[in-house]
């Protein structure tokens, strides 16, 4: 749906500002510093440049002026009209047709003098002719000055129309001046419209909006309607008349019956009359307003019988809508909008019918299709004789019942948002998460919570039913006791028989044996023997052994011991733990670990990482005899890319002296003497 | 009764609150502003909890629950676990679900009875909210959707679907869910009516973007006043047929 917005509209400058905006951005955003001594080519590019900047900048500007003017044939019909009626259609494309012709002058200026600028030979020609440009095209626009003025007015003009959307659910109020149409609009909706008690009080269109059944109704006031012929209306009234012509919109005719307009009902029927072709298709109201003034009943017979031949008229329009001939109601309405009489239920009657003949084409229209799912309700089919109750609490149903009889009474209830207030507002009251909590206790409320302890998250170990379950346990336990204190007795031998007293003997000794067996491999576990195993088959060699022996021949063994001790190589250090952080490690140990593992790794064949080898070793497969050779080839491929990449790394500033000895310096004869000897 | 309400800004009520039957919790957010709009109309009756899910606000589109259990995801922390098991009276079964598709809210939407789930919900999950929420499963699509806990709300009395569902699959799934269903928009036609609306057996919260028609739609289809679902094809008609088409 397009959008009519005037509102966005950019400024059109007067043609000074324009000619000041355009050339100030020229000289700002251009080169400007340029000398006799370049290169002419340059010269020329240097101005070529400004004169073209200026062009681009100036058909930019015209452009968006061109463009954002609405064309009165794209617009809708109603806009396009309401602008013709306002400003001249004529006038109007007039003032965008000549900022086109301006914009294409000023192109063609540019590329004329672009393209002397070509032949210009010095800095002062190019700069003649770039001033010469300038100053054309400056020219042309101070000519559509008068042009950029109207737009600019325009521009204003248009900013301030109200924005009515054409397409919308519209209701429009027409009639003569000064019959409470604008009063009318003012009891309906907000808009704020001048009421005076003089004719055309209202002098443009004027817009508000009412809601009727949950949709949003644009409500129209236009200026009042003489009856006269089509030419001589002026402006005013044009508006009105447009705005009836291309609105798809509920009509309502107002008719002062108390004749305290100035008008003779007789006068206001001959306007229905003669704009009654505008009413076509659109459902229409008669709106008899000031019956305050003059009830409709006690009118003289003649004025009721225009009055009734208006109303038959309006009839017509509700057989256009399909509506049944002889249901006449909301076609002839009475109201007075001093009192308020009526107000309503006229909004109603229009927008009810203005409503029905809407769905009416729309019903009609292929998108209907589409949304039929969404006016359907899928009500149940029972599957099951499962209930399926609503879950309503008591206390809603009691604040309903309660509501109904007493809504104003109700003590209000203290927010979170009222505290918040009082506690320094939002940002600075922080709530309690925990005040609302539901707790055996209610001092247990802002207990804190443990969430780790001894480095386990307590989560993980809470059991809900711990309490019942360490009741079951202890009852357990209890029964249990019991039980053991009934059979307490002690495994005796004399009850075995002699085979099971030695069958038990033997599992004894056996488990003895293997307890014996356990303790001296865990005793040993894990170690290397002190002697190789090469020299060692029986495991007879341990220092306790010799100590043994020492002691035996009279010799303290404690020293051998130790020395024996010390000279036994250690256990094989293990993949430890420490290899794992090794990060935290380098921190103090770093340099002395660093070492260490250098001399691990000279012990070992395989390298765990790479390193550099020294220059000059010779590698098998190179075909080198000795380093010696390795270092003198590796001398002479230095020394023969050595000139290449010297040039390779030569750039422009570097200094060259082209030709050491020019010719003409050392060739010819002097007046003295040869070249060579003087 | 329908409030209109934002959360900071965002009309998407739906994804920081989460309304049932017995209680409701709340996003925690910068003000209070949001919290006292469940809190006044809701406080007297049943409680009110803020409380943030795996440290996100959009706690709404991460949990499922109904007036017997509430279901959350295993981004959960233990912390907000506990906090819930304080707040929540203890008739709700609080329990986390060890489910790949973590957002619960948009791929579990039940009421007391019913609940319709994610096409490819663990077997596990789908026993779990059997479980805990006491409620028949059903895996389902709502108009080729499979977030099904995104694209429809529904309470005991009534529900609301993404509008592109067609007439068959309303009368399809009103029949399992047995309450009456229509298809229909939250937040000026927004589809994602989840999102833009949270709602139990007596009251709904919709985003502040809703318009009178939608409201209007959503208290009648939750029976929420006097008006009956019946009312959207007899009085509403015209208007509905003039804003839609």
């Amino acid at each position: 749906m397009v959008q009519y917005n005037f509102k966005k509209i950019t400024v059109v400058p007067t043609g000074k500002d324009f000619v000041d905006i355009i050339l100030s951005r020229t000289q700002r955003q251009t080169p400007t510093v340029v000398h006799k001594g370049y290169a002419i080519s340059r010269i020329r590019q240097f101005y070529m440049r400004k004169v073209k900047y200026t062009q681009q900048n100036f058909h930019e500007k015209l452009s968006t002026i061109i463009d954002e003017f609405p064309r009165l044939d794209d617009i809708h019909p109603f806009y396009g009209d309401l602008l013709h009626v306002l400003y001249n259609k004529d006038h109007y494309k007039l003032a965008l047709g000549q900022i086109n012709t301006a914009r294409n002058l000023i192109g063609k200026v540019s590329k004329d003098y672009v393209k002397l600028l070509k032949y210009g030979d010095s800095l002062y020609r190019c700069k003649s002719l770039k001033v010469a440009a300038l100053g054309r095209m400056c020219t042309v626009i101070k000519r559509i000055g008068p042009s950029l003025a109207y737009l600019e007015q325009i521009r204003q003009h248009m900013a301030r129309l109200p924005s009515i959307d054409p397409n919308t659910r519209t209701i429009l109020i027409c009639g003569y001046p000064n019959v409470g149409k604008s009063s009318f609009i003012n009891k309906i909706t907000r808009a704020d419209v001048d009421v005076q008690p003089y004719a055309f009080t209202t002098k443009s269109l004027f817009v508000g909006h009412t809601d009727y059944k949950y949709l949003r109704y644009q409500v129209i006031d236009t200026p009042g309607i003489l009856d006269r012929p089509f030419e001589d209306r002026n402006i005013i009234e044009m508006c009105s008349i447009t705005a009836l012509a291309h609105l798809r919109a509920a009509v309502l005719f107002f008719l002062d019956l108390s004749g305290s307009c100035g008008y003779s009902i007789a006068q206001q029927a001959a306007l229905f009359h003669s704009i009654k072709s505008l009413f076509m298709n659109k459902p229409l109201v008669i709106v008899c307003n000031k019956t305050d003034l003059q009830p409709l009943e006690t009118l003289p017979e003649e004025d009721m019988k225009l009055v009734m031949e208006m109303k038959s008229e309006a009839m017509k329009t509700v057989v256009g809508e399909g509506g049944e001939p002889t249901d006449d109601a909301g076609v002839l309405l009475t109201m007075s909008t001093l009192t308020e009489e009526g107000v309503i239920a006229v909004k109603n009657a229009a927008c009810e019918r203005l409503l029905n003949q809407r769905v009416e084409l729309k019903m009609k229209s292929k998108k209907i299709n589409d949304c039929l799912n969404r006016f359907h309700v899928a009500i149940p089919k029972p599957r099951d004789q499962k209930e399926r109750p609503v879950c309503i609490p008591q206390a809603v149903l009691e604040a309903k019942a309660k509501k109904a009889e007493e809504a104003a009474e109700k003590e209000k209830r203290k927010l979170e948002r009222d505290l918040e207030n009082e506690n320094g507002g939002a940002g600075v009251y922080s709530a309690s998460l925990k005040k609302h909590y539901i707790l055996a206790n209610d001092e247990w409320k802002e207990d804190i919570m443990p969430e780790i302890l001894d480095g386990h998250n307590v989560y993980d170990f809470i059991d809900p039913d711990i309490l019942q379950r360490l009741e079951e346990l202890e009852r357990e336990e209890g029964l249990r006791q019991e039980q053991e204190a009934d059979d307490d007795f002690e495994m005796d031998d004399t009850e075995l028989t002699p085979e099971q007293q030695e069958l038990l003997a033997q599992i004894r000794k056996k488990k003895s044996l293997l307890i014996q067996q356990h303790r001296m491999k865990k005793a040993t576990g894990g170690r290397r023997p002190t002697v190789p195993r090469l020299f060692d088959k029986d495991r007879q060699f341990t220092s306790g052994r010799m100590g043994r022996e020492l002691s035996r021949v009279g010799i303290d063994p404690s020293l051998a011991i130790n020395r024996a001790r010390d000279k036994s190589r250690g256990r094989k250090r293990e993949r430890s733990s420490e290899r794992g952080d090794d990060n935290a490690m380098d921190v103090d140990g770093g340099q002395l670990r660093k070492k260490l593992r250098r001399s691990i790794d000279t012990s070992r064949s395989s390298r765990s990482r790479s390193r550099s080898r020294n220059p000059n070793e010779v590698v098998p497969g190179e075909g080198l005899k000795d380093s010696a050779q390795k270092a003198k080839a590796r001398k002479l491929d230095k020394k023969s890319s050595n000139k290449r990449n010297k040039d390779a790394k030569r750039g422009e500033a570097d200094r060259t002296i082209p030709n050491l000895k020019p010719k003409h310096l050392f060739s010819g004869k002097r007046s003295t003497g040869k070249t060579q000897r003087r | 009764m329908a409030t209109r309400l934002q959360f900071e800004n965002s009309c998407e009520v739906g994804v920081f609150s989460k309304l049932t039957n017995a209680y409701c919790l709340v996003a925690i957010g910068g003000s209070e502003n949001f919290y006292s709009t469940f809190e006044g109309e809701l406080a007297d009756i049943i409680p009110v909890v803020k409380t943030s899910i795996g440290g996100t606000r959009i706690i709404g589109r991460l949990c499922a629950g109904n007036k017997n259990g509430l279901l959350l995801p295993h981004t959960t922390t233990d912390q907000e676990l506990q906090h819930l098991r304080n707040s929540l009276p203890d008739s709700v079964i609080v329990q986390r679900v060890e489910e790949r598709l973590s957002a619960l809210g948009n791929c579990i939407a039940c009421n007391d009875h019913v609940a319709l789930t994610h096409t490819d919900l663990d077997r596990e999950t789908e026993e779990m909210i059997a479980d805990v929420l006491g409620v028949e499963v059903f895996r389902q699509t709502i108009a080729g959707n499979i977030l099904v806990g995104s694209y429809c709300a529904f309470s005991n009395r009534g529900g609301l679907v993404h509008p592109h569902t067609s007439i068959e699959d309303l009368d399809e799934l009103s029949t399992l869910l047995q309450v009456p269903l229509v298809a229909g928009t939250v937040n000026r036609g927004s589809d994602v009516i989840a999102a833009g609306l949270t709602v139990n057996d007596w009251t709904a919260f919709c985003g502040s973007d809703t318009t009178a028609t939608e409201l209007s739609v959503i208290e009648s289809v939750f029976k929420l006043r006097e008006a009956q679902p019946s009312a959207i094809v007899d009085e509403m008609r015209k208007s509905l047929i003039d804003t839609y088409v």
